[in-house]
């Protein structure tokens, strides 16, 4: 009676086994089907997310890489009070002009007439109240163009050219040989 | 005598004539056969072009927001639409604006995220405005982060150097981590149908080039850079007495992203 408890009790504890040592391998195949690659290695994510954020595309380069084929823009966008701003922001992405092999594709946007005093007002505006004045001149329109005394429907490119505002300006002071007005 | 004169300065002035057109005529030949753009990409973080491990070493990289400079120009915006073509109606960076009356009431607003800039003072407040000001808002790149934690797939992860990046090809699209994010950066992107947020720009930064946004702030009101590095403008703002400040500390996630001036009426 003992005899036949004990030998039933092993077959038990057989079956027992191999049901784990089934489910252990089959666990251990299984996870490796589901997981990626080298899951785990640096923590709980795929190693390879890592490459894949580093290989995204750039679509916006610096000023540096516009300028040094447009000299010429160059020379006038360093020397103005507008050199910090940068050619992306009015002239679209990098990566919308010049393909991966460096060759040109696309003409970029260039705003012009109305377009012009909407994207000057987008920094430059005073009624916003919120900018700070050691970052940005600011003016309010019509007065600023009243107090110059010119036609208010004026565009501000008419006096300031877009690259370096102040342009025109000195050299128009430098040509009246006027000097500037103090406040 | 003057007039031999005359004729050696004009065939010195052919000589030079001829001398640049030549010159001219080769260098114009080889923009025709180097493909312009072929040139190397400035480094505008010293010392990124030499990390080539999996992970940035020897570095642990700050981003500070400077409210004081900051005239919501949305240049930033701008950029980070351009870089990661965002589809409409999300935003990975946005700009707020804080309108504070007289009578202490705090409105804030972010039409479009500030991506149209902002062209209209607010004309719908019924007392008179006593201070406005500009809040740029990206990801915090949390020391805890809460979105990674909650991750199910383990889909969002923090890296050894610090960046808390999203694997697009493991992401579900649960949103637990959008839920969990305490900062409201994280947004399901309606073409990937994957969670999306700021990564700081991690392939530019492993490429040398600032953050897209730092890059092109005209006031340098957004500010990248090495904490390790003493000569780094990051390192001098946070080692002198300036007005710094961080989101939420409450909420435990240590994040990285520091405000210069940060406001008591900013949350």
């Amino acid at each position: 009676m003992e005899e036949n408890y004990k030998s039933g009790y092993l077959t038990h504890v057989i079956i027992l086994l191999i049901v784990l040592i089934i489910v252990g391998v089959g666990g251990f195949y299984a996870r490796k089907a589901f997981l990626p690659d080298g899951f785990g290695k640096y923590g709980h994510y795929r190693p390879g997310a890592i490459e894949d954020e580093i290989n995204r595309p750039l679509r916006n380069m610096t000023n540096e890489s516009c300028l040094d084929c447009h000299p010429f823009i160059k020379k006038i966008h360093l020397k103005g009070v507008h050199k910090t701003v940068s050619c992306e922001m009015c002239h679209s992405a990098y990566a919308n002009h010049v393909d991966e092999k460096g060759k040109v594709f696309a003409k970029m946007p260039r705003k012009q007439g109305k377009e012009i005093r909407e994207l000057c007002l987008r920094c430059h505006n005073k009624a916003i109240k919120a900018r700070p004045v050691t970052s940005i001149k600011v003016v309010e329109l019509p007065a600023h163009l009243e107090e110059k005394k010119v036609r208010t429907d004026h565009n501000c490119d008419q006096c300031h050219h877009v690259h370096a505002p102040l342009y025109y300006v000195n050299l128009a002071k430098e040509m009246m040989n006027m000097k500037e007005e103090k406040k | 005598m003057e007039r031999e004169k005359i004729l050696a300065e004009i065939r010195q002035d052919r000589r030079a004539f001829i001398k640049k057109v030549a010159s001219g005529t080769i260098a114009g030949s080889l923009l025709l056969v180097i493909p312009a753009g072929a040139f190397e990409l400035p480094e505008q973080l010293p010392g990124m072009k030499e990390e080539k491990g999996p992970f940035i070493k020897g570095k642990k990289f700050a981003f500070i927001v400077d409210i004081t400079r900051c005239i919501g120009c949305g240049s930033c915006c701008v950029a980070d639409k351009n870089e990661y073509n965002v589809p409409d109606g999300n935003y990975r960076t946005w700009v707020e604006r804080y309108i504070i009356d007289d009578h202490d009431n705090v409105y804030v607003d972010s039409p479009n995220g500030g991506l149209d800039g902002y062209t209209k003072p607010r004309e719908d407040l019924p007392h008179p405005v006593r201070d406005t000001f500009f809040v740029p808002k990206l990801c915090n790149m949390c020391e805890k982060p809460s979105c990674v934690q909650v991750c199910p797939v383990g889909a969002t992860f923090q890296t050894e150097d610090g960046f808390v990046l999203i694997d697009k090809k493991r992401c579900v699209g649960c949103a637990y981590c959008i839920q969990a994010c305490p900062y409201s950066v994280r947004f399901l992107n309606p073409v990937t149908k994957t969670a999306d947020k700021c990564t700081w720009c991690y392939h530019r930064v492993r490429k040398g080039l600032l953050p897209a946004c730092v890059n092109v702030c005209p006031v340098q009101a957004r500010k990248f850079g090495d904490l390790n590095d003493k000569n780094s403008e990051v390192y001098k703002i946070m080692h002198e007495p300036h007005v710094i400040s961080i989101l939420k500390p409450d909420m435990g996630n240590k994040p990285s992203l520091h405000y210069l001036g940060l406001r008591r009426e900013v949350v």
